[in-house]
């Protein structure tokens, strides 16, 4: 809570400094307002501020140009649609002025960020100038241009570490994750494609769907029953493949065992081919007509599964991946198979570091393997790899290739409420979110299932981060 | 910074000088317990590496099956038969020779120099990153990283077409720039393990540099990064992989439908379409592969680093 | 004029920035030199894309144009990979982008058209309707939209009919599905279909004259769940549940139909040309093929329907050069190009004097789709049919086996296919 109010404490105090730059400031400090870098250039920091005015102009040039358009068109998302008319003589279509809706979108947003932007650097910019004249009237000592790029590489290196990053991290995904976040409040879907067609906004009406249910609407069906196995998934895809890794690296790093890196290089090369590459492989191993069923006819297994009552009477092969239970099962054992290397890797490298003594210590006082492994490595191992685990959740959550490329032209739902909104027994969100954009154009469902996907993340996180990570003391670390 | 604290730091970089003193004594204790149970042991001995064995076997299987079909005569899935019935490297051969169809060796070439690049940018950006989040203190940093923290939350197939779009006014669709740009441009948010990684390097070694007047950048390039191999290794081979992997992307960005503009990943991903897998499915196998030596390789020889450089810096986020 | 400016910023940008994309020009094509007279020759640039199997014919056939239609312009033509039957896919991703002209198969011309990615063809339709046999015929219908035509029919193969060994299976039997199916159970083999997928369950309902089309606007009207009428819904849904269960049929995807071809457990077989080659490797000179059959529909035999199937060409109209385009999509389709698709490929043509030629006859696989012909209907279908319709068939193909009430089956499947 103290968090929530120092931060409002800290925009409170930058705006009034700000005020006070207005009111207490000099005509330079005033200029400011206007031209920003004036003051900078009254204090003889003439290059930072021609900088600041050449920004100032550009933004201001783009903004009149060409943003103030497209902020203006978001509100409608265009209105002209597109017409062509095909000319004889020249063989060219001719086509009008038209509205591309998804451009105004997405440069609409563009624009009001950059203007955002651009008014925080301005009254910073105050602030600044403030703070410089202040400076100056004390006669302090005024950095020069030569010492602020000196800055730059010593107590300011961060700005300049964190400069690409943070500009690759907002074009790529902080700003098409507003895009399509707004397309959660639009109509784009298959009727609804621009360029051609226009779109609008239709506000709440997507998260609506998603939560009524009618005989012909099962978004909300589809979502709750693909909620649970998402959960179901990634819990079981986490801690099977958790325990597995460390049982496995236990196994191969005891002493009594010979040539630990063969082994270890044996279930590298598992994961060494491209995971796209084995899983469509496994894929058609397992089908129904595939090398392993032929197998397993051969040599009676299916017959006894018959038999016993597992497999239906009927059926001449095992349904490994077309049949719900089979396929759930069969998924969570292929993601094992394809996780356990990896965890194998890390607990190798954790394990190695349990302090000796301790395990020594349990064994002389009479502790069995098991009970050190109870009480000794698995909590050892917890607490080290906590984080580790939460993230690995979440990213099974969004774990999006074992699940498509096992299941994608294989898999046919039996389940018709959910095949009438395009989802399958097997689908996780990011799954169903990724047919719903590739096969159904609806990006307007897909968007809205984005979001509630970050919403369970976000809460499965606060929930547990805090408490794995004993809210990240990292400092206690140095 | 708390004395108990200090100790599990030390405890979680391998290879300690703390950690060997009392790998001395449990070297001892183990030999005594070895006298004491020897004949008991050797049964042990043969359950613990039959195990081992079997399991090794369940996960080579699928690669075994990777590699014979790779080697088979027939052009198909080949259901009746684990074992080809007939062997011949023409798979191999076809890879080389391309048709319209497969063009393997544009394939290979393409995605190795997107691999390059977009290695070489995200790890200089993951690396850049986690330094300024782990070694250096600024206003604001606590708030980055959260909401660092944030962004991963959201599924990234969501934003997919908004990227395409902003790619596509640049022009940067349909050329390798803009996959690679794809690739590396959000790759700061992967900086989670390196920091944890350079959280573990002693702060002290840092200070003795300020100390003789050693510039942040110096310090970085100098005392930090040499220091952090395991690390640079597991960043370096991360982002290597990844074009090696993707097809999501690359479909979507590489859309001219000409074959020759593709990466590894679209091309094997289409010989399996309906319509070719029957002609193609043993030239997947052996693409998948020649893809895999390297890789393996790779993995191989960096194993130790790897595993220093994940453990390292998955300890602690 | 926003748009100009922006264009002409990211120009500037691309130029300083030193970065040459090979992209397609956005929508320079709006511009307004449509006032330049001057008819010295161009320069076009065209992208085609073809199915992957076809790339070396169409490489030739563009290269012949590129001689024959020298005169016109200077052609820069470049030709890429794109599966027919997924050509929507990646070309509603971004029609800006997509290659200028295309094939694709017919059932995606709706959302096409709709989704503003075909040009309407205004460069000597009368001729095309013509050779592809008048407005009346089936690929003119295949290639229309609202009674304007906006595609060049290629192919009129895209259909499914029945294959069969005729070592097992006299010109009679095939006549009828149950003497295939007790024929197939004799001799330990297996008749094969894919039941799980609307496109082939169809063949039964509309058989049995329930309906199934699409509306104006994008939705179904869908009447499987019918309970009146010759035949009721679940009279069709029980002929295919007691097919399910025949011990000599088996519901295959077309990768087991071709495996089982291979391997001899399947001698007959409902699909099309892509898994016929197969079978005629296979069976040689035993290989046959023919119309659909007939299947037992309370009590009557019911000749079984099927979507015919065509494959077409369209040109973007977001092409810079769309007439040029247009004359290229023709050239591709024309009577020579078809009879060398039919030479080095197989494909049966949609013109008529190229599938009048005995050559064309005399292919078995051609020979029964024109026999389906009068049985078959265009495939007009909203999107909306093939999730709920590919589980109903699975249902129904694994025998009912949890014993749902048919009826109740039917009627959420129609449910679903009718939503908006």
């Amino acid at each position: 809570m103290s968090k929530v109010k120092s931060f409002f404490k800290g925009i409170g105090s930058w705006f009034r400094e700000f005020g006070e730059a207005v009111v207490k400031g000099d005509a330079f400090t005033r200029l400011s307002l206007l031209v920003m870098g004036a003051q900078n250039i009254r204090s003889k920091q003439v290059i930072r501020g021609i900088i600041m005015t050449v920004v100032e102009i550009i933004v201001i040039l783009y903004t009149v140009l060409i943003g103030s358009g497209f902020i203006a068109d978001l509100a409608t998302l265009g209105t002209v649609e597109r017409k062509v008319e095909f000319n004889m003589n020249t063989m060219k279509n001719e086509v009008n002025d038209y509205d591309h809706s998804f451009q105004i979108l997405l440069f609409g947003i563009i624009s009001v960020i950059i203007l955002a932007a651009f008014v925080l650097f301005w009254i910073n910019n105050m602030r600044n100038a403030y703070q410089l004249q202040k400076d100056r009237e004390a006669g302090k000592h005024i950095s020069s241009f030569k010492e602020d790029m000196v800055s730059l590489i010593n107590e300011k290196f961060y700005k300049s570490l964190l400069f690409i990053p943070c500009a690759g991290v907002i074009v790529f995904t902080i700003v098409p994750l507003i895009v399509m976040i707004a397309v959660a409040f639009t109509n784009y879907d298959k009727t609804h494609l621009p360029p051609t067609q226009l779109l609008s906004w239709v506000g709440l009406d997507n998260f609506k769907n998603l939560f009524s249910n009618s005989i012909s609407l099962t978004f909300g069906y589809t979502f709750r029953k693909i909620l649970v196995w998402t959960l179901v998934w990634a819990f079981f895809a986490t801690f099977t493949t958790y325990i597995g890794g460390i049982l496995l690296s236990m196994l191969i790093n005891n002493p009594k065992t010979k040539v630990k890196k063969l082994w270890r290089t044996l279930f590298i090369i598992a994961i060494a081919v491209p995971q796209f590459v084995t899983l469509l492989l496994v894929r058609n191993f397992f089908a129904d007509s595939g090398i392993v069923n032929t197998i397993c006819s051969n040599i009676g297994l299916t017959g006894f599964l018959r038999d016993v009552g597992i497999l239906e009477a009927g059926m001449n092969y095992i349904p490994f991946l077309t049949d719900p239970v089979w396929a759930k099962v069969m998924i969570i054992l292929i993601n094992i198979w394809i996780g356990v290397p990896y965890l194998m890797l890390i607990a190798t490298g954790v394990l190695m570091n349990i302090p000796g003594e301790l395990t020594e210590a349990a064994r002389i006082d009479g502790a069995n393997k098991f009970q050190i492994f109870r009480k000794i490595t698995m909590p050892y191992m917890l607490a080290v790899t906590g984080p580790y685990l939460v993230t690995q959740f979440v990213a099974n959550i969004n774990n999006f290739n074992v699940i498509y490329l096992l299941t994608q032209d294989v898999y046919t739902t039996t389940d018709q409420a959910l095949a009438n909104s395009s989802g399958k027994e097997t689908d996780l969100l990011v799954t169903w979110l990724f047919r719903l954009t590739q096969e159904e154009y609806n990006y307007k469902m897909a968007s809205v299932i984005g979001i509630m996907v970050f919403v369970i993340c976000a809460i499965f996180t606060l929930l547990a981060f805090n408490r794995v990570t004993g809210n990240g003391k990292e400092e206690d670390f140095r | 910074m708390s004395e108990n604290n200090t100790k599990t730091k030390q405890t979680a970089v391998s290879g300690t000088p703390a950690s060997n003193a009392t790998g001395q004594i449990t070297q001892e204790q183990i030999a005594r317990i070895k006298r004491m149970g020897k004949i008991k042991n050797a049964g042990g001995f043969a359950v613990r590496h039959i195990v081992l064995l079997f399991l090794a076997v369940v996960w080579l299987i699928p690669i075994a099956w990777l590699l014979l079909t790779s080697f088979s005569d027939y052009p198909g899935v080949n259901i009746s038969h684990f074992f080809p019935e007939e062997y011949s490297l023409e798979n191999y051969s076809k890879l080389f020779h391309p048709d319209t169809v497969a063009q393997f060796p544009r394939w290979f070439t393409n995605t190795l120099i997107i691999a390059i690049f977009s290695c070489i940018i995200s790890s200089l950006i993951v690396l850049m990153t986690a330094y300024a989040t782990s070694c250096m203190r600024f206003k604001g940093r606590k708030a980055l990283m959260n909401v660092s923290v944030i962004l991963n939350l959201f599924p990234g197939f969501l934003s997919m077409i908004a990227i395409y779009f902003i790619l596509k006014t640049f022009n940067l669709t349909n050329s390798h720039i803009g996959l690679i740009l794809v690739y590396s441009g959000s790759s700061a948010l992967g900086y989670l393990i390196a920091k944890g990684f350079f959280d573990t390097v002693p702060v002290a070694l840092r200070e003795a540099a300020y100390l003789e007047g050693a510039s942040e950048f110096t310090v970085f390039c100098k005392v930090v990064m040499p220091l952090s191999k395991p690390i640079i290794v597991y960043t370096v081979i991360d982002s290597f992989l990844k074009p090696w992997m993707d097809f999501i992307f690359a479909r979507l960005i590489l859309n001219s439908g000409v074959s020759k503009d593709w990466t590894v990943a679209i091309g094997l991903y289409n010989m399996l379409d309906r319509t070719l897998i029957n002609k193609y499915f043993a030239q997947f196998c052996a693409g998948g592969v020649i893809v895999a030596i390297p890789i393996s390789i790779l993995f191989v020889i960096m194993q130790k680093f790897y595993v220093e450089g994940i453990t390292g810096g998955s300890v602690k986020g | 004029m926003r748009k100009k400016l922006l264009a002409t910023l990211l120009a500037t940008t691309m130029v300083v920035g030193g970065l040459t994309g090979c992209g397609s020009g956005s929508d320079s094509g709006s511009g307004s030199d449509s006032t330049s007279e001057a008819k010295e020759k161009e320069d076009v640039t065209l992208t085609v894309w073809g199915a992957e199997e076809d790339q070396e014919v169409l490489s030739t056939m563009i290269e012949n144009f590129k001689t024959e239609y020298a005169d016109m312009a200077n052609w820069t033509i470049e030709l890429g990979a794109e599966s027919e039957s997924k050509a929507k896919d990646d070309v509603l991703n971004d029609v800006e982008a997509a290659a200028d002209v295309y094939a694709f198969a017919d059932d995606q011309l709706d959302a096409l058209v709709e989704a503003g990615a075909l040009q309407e063809v205004t460069l000597d339709t009368d001729t095309i309707i013509e050779e592809n046999g008048g407005s009346d015929s089936g690929s003119v219908q295949a290639a229309s939209y609202d009674g304007k035509l906006y595609a060049y029919p290629m192919t009129a193969d895209n259909g499914y009919f029945m294959f069969y060994n005729s070592e097992y299976f006299t010109e009679d039997d095939v006549q009828s599905l149950d003497t295939m199916m007790s024929v197939a159970a004799e001799a330990g083999k297996t008749v094969a279909m894919t039941l799980n997928e609307g496109y082939y369950l169809y063949s039964f309902f509309q058989g049995a004259g329930l309906e199934l089309y699409k509306n104006d606007d994008g939705t179904n009207t869908c009447t499987w769940n019918a309970t009146d009428g010759t035949y009721t819904g679940t009279d069709v849904a029980q002929a295919v549940v007691d097919i399910a269960k025949n011990s000599g049929f088996k519901s295959m995807a077309d990768a087991e139909i071709v495996s089982g071809i291979e391997n001899g457990e399947v001698i007959a077989a409902v699909s099309g040309t892509w898994n016929a080659e197969t079978a005629e490797l296979a069976w040689g000179d035993n290989y046959a093929a023919t119309k659909l059959p007939t299947f037992t529909c309370a009590g009557d035999q019911v000749q079984m329907s099927s979507f015919a199937g065509y494959k077409l060409i369209g040109v973007n109209p977001y092409s810079d050069y769309a007439g040029y385009a247009m004359t290229l999509a023709q050239y591709l389709t024309n009577y020579d190009n078809q009879v060398l698709r039919f030479q080095e490929r197989g494909l049966g043509p949609s013109n008529v004097e190229a599938a009048s030629s005995d050559d064309v006859q005399s292919n078995p696989a051609i020979a029964a789709l024109a026999e389906q012909a009068q049985y078959a209907t265009t495939q007009r279908v909203g999107d909306n049919f093939w999730d709920p319709s590919a589980t109903l068939g699975k249902i129904l193909a694994n025998g009912n086996k949890k014993n749902q009430d048919l009826q109740e089956m039917l009627d959420t499947a129609v449910e679903g296919i009718v939503a908006k």
